[in-house]
């Protein structure tokens, strides 16, 4: 077995570990919300989803500027593999949140400013992965989605403040808030299981995506050899 | 539906659709490494023939 392969089981074990522990804190050890009762443990998925999908997005960022500046293949295989991610991440978000949203404001959707911008998040990434396989030149089809995931990387500030700029039925929010600290905010017994299941959520992405990445340098391999042998 | 039963379809569509996710990516994975283990050994029976 490789170093790489022993690295990626490793990191695989470690996120089982930690998602199991953060679903057993989550169902198990933290206390019902006082008013929401048993369904804002849904919230244990929903806030670590849509982190990591931003995440994401911010490695899409990163690697489509990197790709646009330097020209590097390896750029362009993270910004894919981070942009099949986040349309995962933000899905279940989605979902996740209409499975809450339906007991608590009676609704499975609503065309709320925050609901509906984080919609065109997935959409516009959506429309990346797409993208990529309309245009049969690769360097122009990594190019066209260099750009697309750095003008989607816009809507994430938007999404973030869009409960402070209009009027919402999203909450605002309870963690990332600039005049309180988290623990002032939320029970320590909450706290903790949002925070287990947010490291759990993190290793799985990471597990993920070495994966992912992998999968799209072994392809470049493949068409070289490919090339190589028709020459 | 009561609150539990909510709760459950979230954990239920989450960890599902991560292991189908997962499972597939592992499918993607193993099918490159045996192109890429494949083209490689035919490059090696190539390059002895020529020889």
């Amino acid at each position: 077995m490789t170093q790489s392969k022993k690295r990626k089981g490793i990191l695989g074990g470690l996120a089982l570990v930690a998602v199991a522990i953060g679903l057993y804190w989550s169902l198990a050890v933290a206390p019902p919300d006082a008013y929401q009762g048993e369904v804002q443990r849904i919230m244990y998925l929903h806030l670590p989803s849509i982190l990591t999908a931003y995440l994401s997005y911010f490695l899409v960022f990163i690697g489509s500027g990197m790709y646009l500046w330097k020209r590097e293949k390896r750029d362009d295989l993270l910004a894919h593999a981070a942009a099949e991610l986040g349309v995962l991440f933000t899905a279940l978000t989605i979902i996740e949140g209409s499975i809450w949203g339906k007991p608590t404001w009676g609704v499975w959707w609503t065309w709320d400013a925050r609901l509906t911008l984080t919609a065109i998040l997935l959409l516009i990434y959506a429309g990346y992965l797409m993208l990529r396989s309309l245009i049969d030149d690769e360097n122009r089809a990594a190019s066209a989605a260099a750009i697309l995931g750095i003008i989607g990387f816009l809507d994430i500030p938007l999404i973030h403040m869009s409960v402070y700029w209009w009027r919402t039925l999203h909450q605002p929010p309870s963690i990332l808030r600039p005049d309180k600290v988290p623990w002032e905010n939320v029970h320590p017994a909450m706290l903790t299981a949002l925070t287990i299941s947010f490291v759990g959520f993190l290793l799985l992405y990471f597990y993920l995506l070495s994966l992912r990445y992998r999968v799209g340098e072994m392809r470049q391999e493949i068409k070289a050899l490919r090339l190589e042998r028709g020459a | 539906m009561g609150a539990w039963g909510f709760v459950s379809l979230a954990y239920g569509i989450v960890c599902g659709t991560l292991v189908v996710y997962w499972m597939f990516l592992k499918r993607r994975y193993r099918q490159a490494e045996a192109e890429v283990d494949r083209l490689r050994s035919s490059e090696i029976i190539g390059s002895d023939d020529k020889i």
